[in-house]
Parts: structure tokens; sequence; C-alpha cells
């Protein structure tokens, strides 16, 4: 069975998925039918039969909830790998062009090399990680390698020597206020900014998409109020709406990120819509409604496809804005204080500062280098999904 | 099959409009032609003449609005004007096909060119990827793609100019089309390859038994590959003819200068004086009148002149030629093509009747 999946999954490319005249589903979108009906069961089953308190996997004995945020992250981790990766792996032939391409970018490729750890840790840490728990005795624990004052904290786990306190691997990072690890936080933490990364993404660039190369297509007084409602959205003052609701609704992570990406699509889909316009101007158009396209095969088979590589890089662009964000209304004090955010961490490391830095610089100094990850990487995307782009450059 | 009396590709009365902010911008105006099976026909005329409108409104490709198409087209005996948009799409490719004059850019370079060639047919058919694929290989071969097979699953950048257009090609022979229309196929390509791509349509069009509608600029081409001729000015017909009669005969003063830039065929190679009229407000009378130096007052008023016949097969839209006109005005003075030439193969004479 496997073996056999194998050779289909060789046969299938990008060129056939993108092929809408005919209605034979890809391998791609039967797996991701296939893995999304689970999911949306068992949000189902948790959301109508089980107690707000419950965790959803009781009834196998682990006991670990999954909240809304968890599905949505999960249903795009599914999109991601099925409409993503997979295609990757399908088309070795543009694959290793693009990683040729891409691995020209030193800082690139140290960049995904870190948001691959970003990521697995998000993925993994929280399942092999037990959740940090507060343990007052050892609050205010140095990293390791360092030493403070051994006044600072209550307990010192690691050696004492000449009044000073040293840092355990027990505790590589040392210990917030409240004694829990701070490496472990950091760790939770990756979860939370991929959930928002990814989910962000997800709906900005649906909406984003969709709505500009509609606009465009459409044309006439529908393009023009689709395009003044996207005026509207991108000078929507979304912050004053996202205290409103955060007042009357409480502001939890989902809303967060259903606030910000529902208002933040609106240069997206611009961008599109004026990418759209210039690519329909292209001959290569002309000659597929020549070859007797349906105008909906034109738009899935060459707009969408030329339009992406800009999205891509886009996109990526748009992700350590909403990490920024996220980190400055925690640390504001603004959102849920239970989320454990980087920016809830620097947040609650704050008032300590002038004695345990280590818990406001090291999710800090992660923090940092996940959005310069970020803006390297759409960057080198930009070089190597749009050659024409480089090639201006020389 | 079309039967012996119908023309392939009939075309009559054919007016493209454009709505613009400065008014109607009229880009073809009550033009007619046909097009048999097996025939090439030429329309030919400088840029701007509205050749390309001309073709493009055939399959109502032209964007409507701002365009707006009247006339008929009938193609094998149905109106392909008043089909709707669906059943057009269904001879679009498949029974009328394209080739364009840039290949570089009619290709979307996110495709391999096997995905494009094939692209038309899978619109069309209900073939297997397999069958698909084996036509457009066999295609490739036969456009002169070499190692074909191999070539299928490369992209339009790895691809020569050359080749591209012999790509196009094939990505225009795949739903084995009755009628061709080449526009400019060969202006972007450099002379040699443009022998070879003129050779290839020649040989295609011979085993595809199509009618070809070829659209340029270039006379060098037109005397290649043409089997009739259709001279464009500014939205008009000036001058249609078998190709040999016109290039030995020319009637049209139109026809005449621009054979007289072509070195070749024994022209000074020298410019037309002037420039294509204002498509939003063309010239009363010939529309070539304002550049035509045996212009008279009667050429500039009314509408362009009706097409008189100056020999078999040979109509020429000037008014030297109608009624109370003067041929001998247009033709003695010297200007026919063969004059600067030695061998004087053209011989410039009065109208035959």
């Amino acid at each position: 069975m496997a073996t056999k999946k194998s050779e289909e999954f060789d046969q299938v490319d990008w060129n056939e998925i993108s092929r809408s005249g005919r209605f034979d589903l890809s391998i791609n979108s039967i797996g991701m039918l296939v893995t999304t009906l689970p999911l949306v069961l068992l949000a189902v089953y948790d959301w109508q039969f089980l107690g707000e308190r419950t965790p959803t996997f009781q009834f196998v004995g682990v006991d670990r909830g999954l909240e809304s945020v968890d599905f949505f992250f999960i249903f795009t981790l599914l999109l991601a790998f099925w409409f993503l990766v997979l295609p990757l792996y399908q088309n070795p032939r543009m694959t290793r062009y693009y990683w040729k391409e891409f691995k020209q970018n030193r800082p690139a490729v140290v960049s995904l090399v870190w948001l691959g750890v970003v990521f697995v840790g998000g993925i993994v840490g929280p399942i092999v990680m037990d959740p940090p728990q507060q343990e007052l005795l050892i609050a205010y624990q140095p990293p390791v390698f360092t030493s403070v004052v051994d006044t600072t904290p209550a307990t010192c786990v690691g050696e004492v020597m000449n009044g000073r306190c040293y840092g355990t691997w027990e505790h590589p990072l040392g210990t917030t206020n409240a004694g829990k690890d701070v490496f472990t936080m950091i760790v939770y933490g990756m979860t939370i900014s991929m959930q928002i990364a990814f989910i962000t993404t997800t709906i900005v660039a649906t909406i984003g998409i969709s709505f500009g190369t509609l606009s465009a297509y459409a044309g006439g007084w529908v393009d023009e109020i689709m395009m003044r409602f996207v005026d509207i959205i991108l000078s929507f003052p979304t912050f004053l709406m996202f205290l409103l609701i955060l007042y009357i609704y409480g502001g939890g992570l989902g809303m967060f990120i259903v606030v910000f990406s529902l208002f933040a699509w609106g240069g997206t889909a611009r961008y599109v819509r004026s990418k759209s316009l210039s690519i329909s101007e292209e001959e290569f158009i002309k000659s597929s409604r020549i070859s007797g396209a349906s105008t909906y095969h034109v738009i899935r088979g060459h707009v969408v496809p030329n339009v992406a590589s800009s999205i891509i890089t886009q996109l990526t662009l748009l992700i350590p804005g909403f990490l920024l964000f996220e980190a400055q209304l925690a640390f504001l004090g603004i959102g849920d204080s239970t989320v454990p955010s980087w920016g809830q961490l620097i947040s609650a490391g704050r008032s300590d500062l002038s004695f345990a830095p280590w818990i406001v610089l090291a999710p800090g100094i992660v923090l940092f280098l996940t959005i310069l990850a970020f803006n390297f990487l759409g960057d080198a995307l930009l070089d190597a999904l749009n050659p024409e782009a480089e090639a201006e450059n020389t | 099959m079309t039967s012996d009396d119908q023309p392939l590709l009939e075309v009559e009365d054919l007016t493209t409009t454009f709505s613009t902010d400065d008014g109607t911008l009229t880009a073809v105006d009550g033009i007619d032609f046909d097009v048999e099976t097996g025939e090439t026909v030429c329309i030919v005329g400088e840029s701007g003449s509205g050749k390309t409108v001309a073709t493009e409104s055939i399959t109502k490709i032209i964007k409507t609005p701002p365009g707006h198409i009247e006339g008929t087209v009938r193609y094998k005996g149905r109106d392909l004007l008043s089909l709707p948009e669906s059943e057009l799409r269904q001879i679009r490719g498949n029974e009328i096909a394209h080739i364009f004059q840039n290949p570089q850019e009619a290709m979307n370079h996110c495709y391999t060119v096997g995905w494009q060639i094939t692209e038309a047919l899978q619109i069309h058919r209900d073939v297997s990827d397999e069958e698909a694929r084996a036509k457009a290989v066999d295609l490739m071969d036969r456009v002169g793609i070499a190692n074909a097979s191999s070539r299928f699953d490369d992209y339009p950048h790895e691809f020569s100019g050359g080749q591209k257009q012999r790509v196009m090609i094939a990505m225009a022979l795949v739903g084995d089309p009755d009628l061709l229309i080449a526009d400019e196929p060969t202006t972007a390509l450099d002379v040699t390859v443009q022998a070879q791509i003129l050779r290839l349509l020649d040989d295609l069009q011979d085993e595809f038994d199509m009618g070809v509608l070829f659209v340029t600029h270039d006379l060098g081409v037109v005397a290649e590959i043409a089997d009739r001729i259709v001279v464009m000015y500014a939205g008009k017909v000036m001058e249609r003819g078998d190709v040999l009669d016109i290039f030995d005969r020319p009637a049209h003063p139109y026809t005449q200068q621009l054979l007289e830039c072509l070195p070749e065929f024994g022209g000074t190679g020298g410019g037309i004086p002037g420039t294509l009229p204002d498509p939003h407000d063309p010239p009363d009378g010939c529309r070539f009148a304002p550049r035509c130096e045996y212009a008279e007052e009667a050429c500039r008023t009314g509408e362009q002149p009706e097409e008189v016949e100056v020999a078999p097969d040979q109509q020429v839209s000037c008014v030297h030629y109608g009624p109370g006109g003067n041929p001998s005005i247009v033709r003695s003075e010297g200007h026919g093509p063969g004059d600067g030439a030695t061998g004087g193969d053209s011989e410039v004479g009065p109208a035959d009747d």
C-alpha cells in the first residue's frame, strides 16, 4: 500500500493540480479531505459532547485539551502539508531549482533553520514537555554559565560559591519570579508564535487572494465597490476595535488572531488585484483564452499561480508584524495573561529587569531572531520564486 | 467538412470599434474577406491598420466592452459573432487556433511546455494524461523539436526563441484546427529562423489541410507563404487579389508604395511619407488619400471607394479605377515596383478594362 501510494505521488505534479477543466480531485485534495474529516469530527465531539473543562483526549486517558485555536492550527498545518510541502516533493525538479536559488542567500538558510527549530519546538515541545510549574522556592534561578548574588533566588538549585548562585542545566535559561522554567516557557511560546503565523497567514491569504482576483476580474463598479471596501479595511482602527472587543468579550489568543487577520488582508487584496490585472494583460492569458479556456480556468490555472510567488513573499513579510504586535499587546498587559506567549513572558519579567534580566532577555532575543528570520526568509523567497525580479537587478 | 461552394471562413462587413475616453475608435471598418480550406490568405498592412484586431474579432477574443464587434463571421456556415460564449469556447483552440507574434510572452512560465501544449486538448476533449502526452510529444516532434519526449517536461525559459515559436505552433495544432490564424508569427524571430518557421507552417498546412489566415506587415514573408493577399489600411481593405497579381501589378497606390519599401522587390527602400490617420476621426473619402500622391478632390469626399475588379480576382478600392476614373494616372507614372529593378519582371500597364 505504501509503495503504491508513493508511486502515485511521483506521478502527480503541480501541472495537474492546476488543471481545473476537469473535476477529478488531485491526490492533494483527497489527502486534505481525508485528514480534515477526523479533525472536524473531533472538533464537533469536543464542542458538543464534552464540557468546557473536560480535556479533549480524556477518552484515551490523555489529560490534554484542545482549544478552538488548536483546531484551526492543525487545520492550517494540514493545508500547508498537502498544498505546500507535498507539491514540492511531487515536483522535485522545481524544488531543486528553488533550493539552488534559495541557498545562495546564506542568512536566509540560517533563518530557515532557526524557523525550523521554532516550528518543530512549537509542535513537539508541548507534547513532550510538561507545562511550566509554579515553584516559588526556586524563583529567579540564573541561566546556565551565569551567576547572580545568592540573595536573589529563594534557594539556589546550583552551586553557591563566594556568595554567588550559579545556573544549572536543570534550568538552562533560568526561572521566572514564580519559579517557572524560562526555557520551557519559550518552547511553549513557540507554539503560540507558530499558531499566530500559520492561522493569520491562512486567513489573510484566503480572503486576500479571492477578494483580489475577484475584484480584478469583475471589473467595473463591482471592482470599484470592492476596492473602496478594501480602503475601509485598511483605514480601520483595528487596535481600538480590538480593545473594544477585549472589554466586551475578553481577548484570548483566538480573538487576537481573528480580529487582526480579518483587518489585515486589505493590503494583500490590493496587491493581488494589481498583480492579477497586470498578469491578465499578458499574452499567455490571451493564448489560453484563445485555446478555449473558461474564465475560471484562466484565473485558477494561470493568474493565481503567477500571483502566488509574489504573494508568498508578501505573506511571509506580514507574519513578523503579527508576532510583534502580539508581543506589544502582551507587554502592555492587554490580552490574555494565561497565554504563554513570549510577549507575556517579557511582560512578566519587566519589573525584575534590574536583577533578573534573563527573564526579559531570553524571550526578547528569541522574538527578535524569529522576526529577523521571517524578514530574511521573505527576501530570499522573492529571489528564489521570482527569478524575474532578480534578473531585473543584474 | 465544408461543401465546395462555401468558404471555410467568410467575413462580411466586420467592424470593430472601441469606446475610449476620446470617443469611439474604429479599428476595423467594414472589411470582407474569406479563407478557403488549404489556402493561405495574408492580411498585409502597416502597424496600426487593424490587422490584429480583425483576426481577434473572428473568435471574439477582443474584450467587449470596451470593444464592440459588428458584421458577420461565418465559419463553416455558422455565424460566430452570434454564438454564445460557451459555444465560442468550443471553437477556440479546437477548430480555430491562433499563433502569436511573441512566443516568449505567449507562454506561462509557471508550467512546462508539455502542460501548455496539452492544455487546449484537455480543455476540449476528455483525453487521459497519457494520450494527451503522446499526442503532444508527437506534435513537438513534427514541429521539429529534437528529443521531444524529454523536452516535454522542460519549462519555456529552457527553449530558444525559434523553438518556442515551434512549441506555439504545436500548441495551436493540438486540437486539429481547420483554420489557423497566425498573427505575425515570425516577427520576433531572426531571418534564418523565420524562413524555417514559414517552411514548417507551409508543410503543416498541407499535412493538416488547414486554411491559414496570416497577418503580417512583412511583404517578404507574404511573397513566401501567401496564396492571396488582403491589403489593409486604417481599418479598410485597399486591395485584394492573388499574390502574384498583386506583386506584379499592384493597383492601389498604397500597395505600390508598400512594395516600393522593399529593396528585394526592386523598390527604393524608402518609407511612405506621413502617418496613419487618427482612428477616432478617419478622413472622408479614401483613407489613404492624405498620404497619396495621386489624390484628387474625388478621393477626399464621401466614403471609401467601392472595390473595383481590375483583373480577374483582383479588386482595388481606388477612385482612379472606378467609374469616371483614369487608371493610367496611378499606373503610368512609373511607380510600379518593377521599374527600379534590372530584371523588369513586373509589367506595369494600364488596367485591363
